[in-house]
């Protein structure tokens, strides 16, 4: 399943990234790796963005972002 | 006197320009949202006799040249040949932030790393221990606080340390004004190398060897860096050699 599949309040760990080029990159330099947890904190109003916790900070991303990297639920 | 060029790096929102204007005492747009610095910008300050310039670079989470914050930085790092490199990592976010350090400690120049806002990293309940963190980067590591002015002397002494190839220096606040009175390791252990593991070694050191053997190359470039950088096919690093 995708990052973008997990409701808020879930937890779930990156299996893989599979963006290319500047954001695969931008998501990777952040630290968006195989094996990270990643909890949804919640969505905005109008749905995009998504508001993520993982190693210890906050960064929101795109759905259709979210919607690369593959992950696993815990 | 010589002068001596410092690049200021960091990830965004690591306090650049707040440890920036704390150096310089400068006034200049330090804001609480990232992404303020676009261009670099530099300031000076004197300590025992040299004067020291500082650039400030744009904040970027890495050293790709997939943008323009990041081209900058890179291009400046690379050709302008700083003497050192003061890498500012926000101290709460030090995992992340040490993905940026990583990639400036490749490059070759030697490092000094502010551990800036460490009281909000202390008040997370994080302890970071500076001693080690020092020895494993094999770098100057000084704890700061840029929004209280907290460490800025200290920096200044660990930059200095750093130009005139002395020991590291270990934390913050071992008042260490004479060196050789710290326990502070020498530099003949070797710099910092990232062990890519068995995968990407094997293709890392021939391609490392291969280039460090040119001679236009070596003397522009330091040979690890672009190894890995043409390794993830990044174009500017490809071109780099491709002119040459």
């Amino acid at each position: 399943m995708t990052l973008d599949e997990i409701k808020p309040g879930q937890e779930c760990r990156i299996v893989d990234v599979n963006l290319d080029g500047a954001t695969g990159q931008r998501l990777m330099d952040m630290g968006f790796m195989p094996g990270t947890k990643v909890k949804i904190i919640r969505n905005a109003p109008l749905v995009d963005p998504v508001d993520l916790l993982l190693r210890g900070y906050h960064v929101s991303i795109r759905h259709h972002e979210a919607k690369g990297v593959e992950v696993e639920q815990l | 006197m010589k002068e001596i060029i410092v690049a200021v790096a960091g990830q965004p929102n690591s306090g650049k320009s707040t440890i920036f204007n704390m150096l310089t005492g400068a006034r200049q747009h330090a804001a609480n949202y990232p992404g303020v610095t676009v261009e670099k910008r530099t300031g000076k300050y004197s300590y025992k006799g040299n004067t020291v310039t500082l650039v400030d670079l744009p904040g970027t989470y890495s050293l790709t040249s997939y943008s323009q914050e990041e081209r900058i930085a890179r291009d400046f790092l690379l050709h302008e040949k700083p003497a050192v490199v003061l890498d500012i990592v926000d101290a709460a976010n030090l995992e992340r932030n040490l993905y940026l350090t990583f990639q400036l400690a490749e490059m070759g120049t030697p490092l000094v790393i502010a551990l800036n806002m460490m009281d909000v990293a202390e008040n997370r309940g994080l302890k970071i221990d500076t001693f080690k963190l020092s020895e494993l980067l094999r770098a100057n590591v000084v704890a700061t606080v840029g929004k209280k002015d907290k460490g800025g002397k200290e920096l200044k002494e660990a930059i200095l340390n750093t130009y005139k190839g002395g020991h590291f220096r270990m934390g913050y606040g071992d008042a260490c004004e004479s060196c050789g009175a710290c326990p502070g390791i020498s530099r003949e252990k070797g710099q910092f190398r990232v062990d890519y593991g068995e995968k990407l070694e094997p293709i890392l050191r021939p391609l490392e060897k291969m280039l460090s053997e040119d001679p236009k190359i070596s003397a522009r470039y330091p040979a690890r860096w672009l190894a890995v950088k043409l390794v993830e096919n990044d174009s500017e690093a490809r071109k780099l050699i491709e002119v040459l």
